[in-house]
């Protein structure tokens, strides 16, 4: 979606067209909801939170200027900012038992063999990835989603986080051999280059 | 040439110390006589495969190894090793740091595995990117519900009004946004000529003078600029009034004629469901 595009279609849902807004909520709720999913872990809650996210959009659209970038730059920062500040509200008040359910799950990759068994494989992987990031400290699991799924650079994960460039460093290194070496525990990094 | 001369004359003729006469000599033995053509390639051969037959290079480990004897207090720490493994992965570590990481990568059991475990798990991370979960059914209506206050998006229509009146808008902050940079250099130049200025004729008198002609300039600047400022407000308010005319009329709305970016979004819920015909169903949104 070009810029243009992008500030055409909130123009038309400032207006009150449905079908713009409809437009928006269909090209980018996967990515929130993927982004939601990764730090929740949980289908329920990430659904929950791609709604709450859709609706503060909704609401500040007004604020969207197009000279200060595209929609989708605008949408991403607002719904990561929202998803890691629920994220930091659930650490202060921990309620979920999800870590336990994963805790008793076996892992181990089948060796390769059909497509349709590459392509469970390949599903396997995501959710070790996921279980692998599940086991890690909250300011890790932040620091590495954000780096090695979300893809964003040092500086973005500054002024999102607003914690020092230096701490961002050490929690992505820190993050990073700590998931390798849990990730080792699951035979998922040994297996994958056989 | 006699054989035994063509021997004695092989090495030098090698290595190219003949002198043009003798070379000439030899060249034509060695095409005549077989047996000395012979043994020239093989000496030839033997040569080739001599330089071929270059030592193993050492292990990895041998230059770690030999540092550590040597200048043990060079040895990095398996904490320090873990703490650059990044900066050595994006290339960032310097020089002398690097060597030091990389003996004690060759050299420690524990952790010579776990730069590639590194490298394999961001690997997989970035595999699990492309594996993106589908939005749930239902999802969809959802946010729809909680937004628009109906399921049914394509029933919600901007009325001719609001459009118009949005696409005055998008083109009033255009034309806005300079006219306030134009004010603000002509306060900005009013400032520098009065500073400029007081004190020119040097006498008290001079400066009340030269002040009360700069303050009936400053004026007039504030009066044409606030005259333009007051026109884009009159429009602004001929864009809001006609947006009340065909939505609901609200009082939110006329408070916010002229400042547009105060308090939109409710500005926005009160507009946008009447379209619809639905109540906003704040309500419905699932509090967490």
């Amino acid at each position: 979606m070009s810029v243009g595009e992008g500030s055409e279609l909130v123009r038309r849902c400032r207006a009150g067209d449905g079908a713009a807004w409809e437009e928006i909520v269909s090209t980018f709720s996967r990515r929130i909801y993927n982004l939601a999913y990764r730090f929740t872990s949980r289908a329920d809650a990430a659904e929950d939170l791609t709604q709450e996210v859709f609706v503060r959009v909704y609401r500040s659209l007004e604020q969207y200027d197009p000279k200060q970038g595209d929609l989708q730059n605008w949408l991403m920062r607002l719904a990561r900012n929202l998803i890691i500040d629920d994220y930091r509200r659930r650490q202060r008040a921990p309620q979920d038992s999800h870590a336990e359910d994963l805790e008793g799950h076996t892992y181990h990759l089948r060796a390769a063999g059909g497509s349709p068994q590459r392509e469970l494989e390949r599903r396997e992987l995501g959710a070790q990835v996921q279980a692998g990031i599940d086991k890690l400290p909250p300011d890790l699991r932040t620091c590495v989603i954000l780096r090695d799924i979300e893809e964003l650079s040092y500086q973005e994960i500054v002024d999102l986080l607003k914690i020092p460039e230096g701490t961002v460093k050490s929690r992505i290194n820190r993050g990073r051999i700590e998931l390798a070496k849990i990730l080792r525990r699951m035979r998922v990094v040994a297996m994958s280059d056989v | 040439m006699l054989c035994s001369e063509f021997e004695d004359r092989l090495t030098d003729y090698l290595d190219g110390a003949l002198a043009s006469e003798a070379q000439r000599a030899f060249a034509e033995h060695a095409l005549r006589c077989p047996v000395c053509h012979e043994l020239l390639s093989e000496v030839k051969n033997t040569i080739v495969e001599c330089r071929a037959d270059v030592p193993p290079a050492p292990s990895v480990g041998l230059e770690a190894r030999i540092m550590l004897k040597t200048a043990p207090e060079t040895a990095m720490s398996c904490e320090e090793f873990e703490e650059h493994l990044t900066d050595y992965l994006d290339g960032f570590l310097p020089a002398t740091l690097f060597h030091r990481w990389e003996r004690h990568a060759a050299l420690c059991e524990r952790c010579t595995e776990l730069p590639g475990q590194v490298v394999r798990s961001i690997g997989a991370c970035y595999s699990y990117i492309s594996e993106e979960r589908p939005v749930p059914a239902g999802l969809h209506a959802r946010i729809l519900q909680a937004t628009l206050g109906t399921t049914e998006a394509e029933r919600v229509r901007a009325p001719f009004a609001a459009r118009l009146a949005e696409w005055m808008r998008g083109w009033l902050d255009a034309v806005v946004a300079p006219q306030f940079a134009t004010v603000a250099t002509m306060v900005l130049i009013a400032v520098l000529v009065g500073t400029s200025t007081l004190s020119d004729d040097g006498s008290i008198g001079g400066m009340y003078r030269a002040s009360l002609r700069l303050a009936a300039q400053t004026y007039q600047h504030g009066a044409s600029t606030a005259t333009k400022a007051a026109q884009s407000d009159d429009l602004k308010r001929v864009a809001e009034s006609l947006e009340n005319l065909v939505g609901q009329p609200t009082p939110q709305a006329a408070t916010t004629a002229v400042g547009t970016d105060q308090k939109p979004a409710e500005s926005n819920e009160q507009t946008k469901p009447a379209e619809g015909g639905q109540p906003p169903q704040e309500g419905e949104q699932k509090d967490r």
